[in-house]
């Protein structure tokens, strides 16, 4: 009976240091604001936001330079690449006249007149090979 | 730029108050609790563009409070978790007992007293719904619509929350109280 007492007893004080405990939320009170906290709060934004739009604006001049760099490059390739085929150009032009002139050439002795009696010749020995078959 | 910190400044200035105090029932200690609201802000500052007006403004920045806050103990409870491993290991973290009165039991650094410490450490053990909905339904100024709204649920969501935190939280005290 005594021990059942004393049980429920210190069930009780558990109880009530529970509730104490849980109390403690009820009590909290709440907290004022500090003074600083906004003037704080706007400070780390301008440094943070402020730092940020300034790593932006590098990136962005970073950018535009490679992207002017690459223009330039495309632009000088380009140039050199015309140059180089105009060069080649009127080097061809240059050998294609010659070969065209050597075969001007070519054909003009071909066709000049002292080839004309191999022409003539020919027909004469087709024709007197055809008078001695004829004979017999 | 200009209008926008100017109307930032008004939005801190109406919620700074309730941001603080809402971070403070999570941590217990006055200086988190401002490191926090701070984090919020930032957090407020830079998505503000984002802002679907799917809820009211003050719950969405309330909101993301209770997410940094729970972060927050998260946070202190792995690092709680590793120093402890670190201890069995044998390996003596110097910081760790640097930051030891203030950040790993804020609760002591708030009232001086054990009991706010026991609180804080039940307080822990909770699952984090049943102990956002507890802390928050102890806060002046919200109302339980309010906490449903901050949750993404509703209100007998939140009195079952609520009424659940308050046995598991009596019962876990109570369990600490009768080994003591």
């Amino acid at each position: 009976m005594k021990q059942e007492f004393m049980m429920k007893e210190r069930n009780n004080n558990i109880e009530a240091q529970v509730a104490k405990t849980m109390k403690l939320l009820d009590e909290m009170k709440p907290l004022e604001v500090n003074h600083f906290f906004r003037a704080r709060l706007m400070q780390r934004i301008e440094r943070e936001f402020g730092l940020e739009a300034k790593q932006t604006h590098a990136v962005a001049g970073n950018r535009f330079v490679f992207r002017l760099a690459f223009f330039a490059l495309l632009i000088v390739i380009n140039l050199g690449a015309t140059v180089l085929s105009v060069q080649q150009n009127k080097r061809w032009t240059t050998s294609v006249s010659g070969i065209s002139e050597m075969l001007d050439k070519l054909s003009d002795d071909y066709t000049s007149h002292e080839f004309a009696y191999y022409d003539q010749s020919s027909t004469y020995t087709s024709e007197t090979v055809s008078t001695e078959i004829q004979t017999p | 730029m200009a209008s926008k910190e100017e109307s930032f400044r008004y939005l801190v200035a109406e919620h700074q108050e309730m941001v603080i105090n809402t971070c403070y029932r999570f941590v217990f200690n006055r200086e988190e609790a401002e490191d926090l609201a701070q984090d919020v802000f930032i957090e407020v500052f830079r998505s503000l563009e984002q802002f679907r007006e799917e809820a009211k403004l003050s719950t969405w920045i309330y909101r993301i409070a209770v997410t940094k806050s729970l972060d927050h103990l998260r946070r202190l409870k792995r690092k709680k978790r590793f120093s402890s491993l670190k201890r069995i290991i044998g390996i003596e973290d110097p910081s760790a007992e640097i930051a030891a009165p203030c950040n790993d039991n804020p609760a002591e650094a708030y009232a001086g007293n054990e009991q706010a410490a026991i609180l804080q450490e039940a307080l822990g053990t909770l699952p984090e719904s049943q102990k956002t909905a507890f802390l928050l339904s102890k806060q002046e100024g919200f109302s339980n619509q309010e906490i449903a709204d901050i949750l993404k649920t509703s209100v007998s969501a939140v009195e079952s929350l609520v009424h659940r935190a308050k046995k598991n939280l009596h019962d876990k005290l109570f369990a600490y109280y009768t080994q003591q």
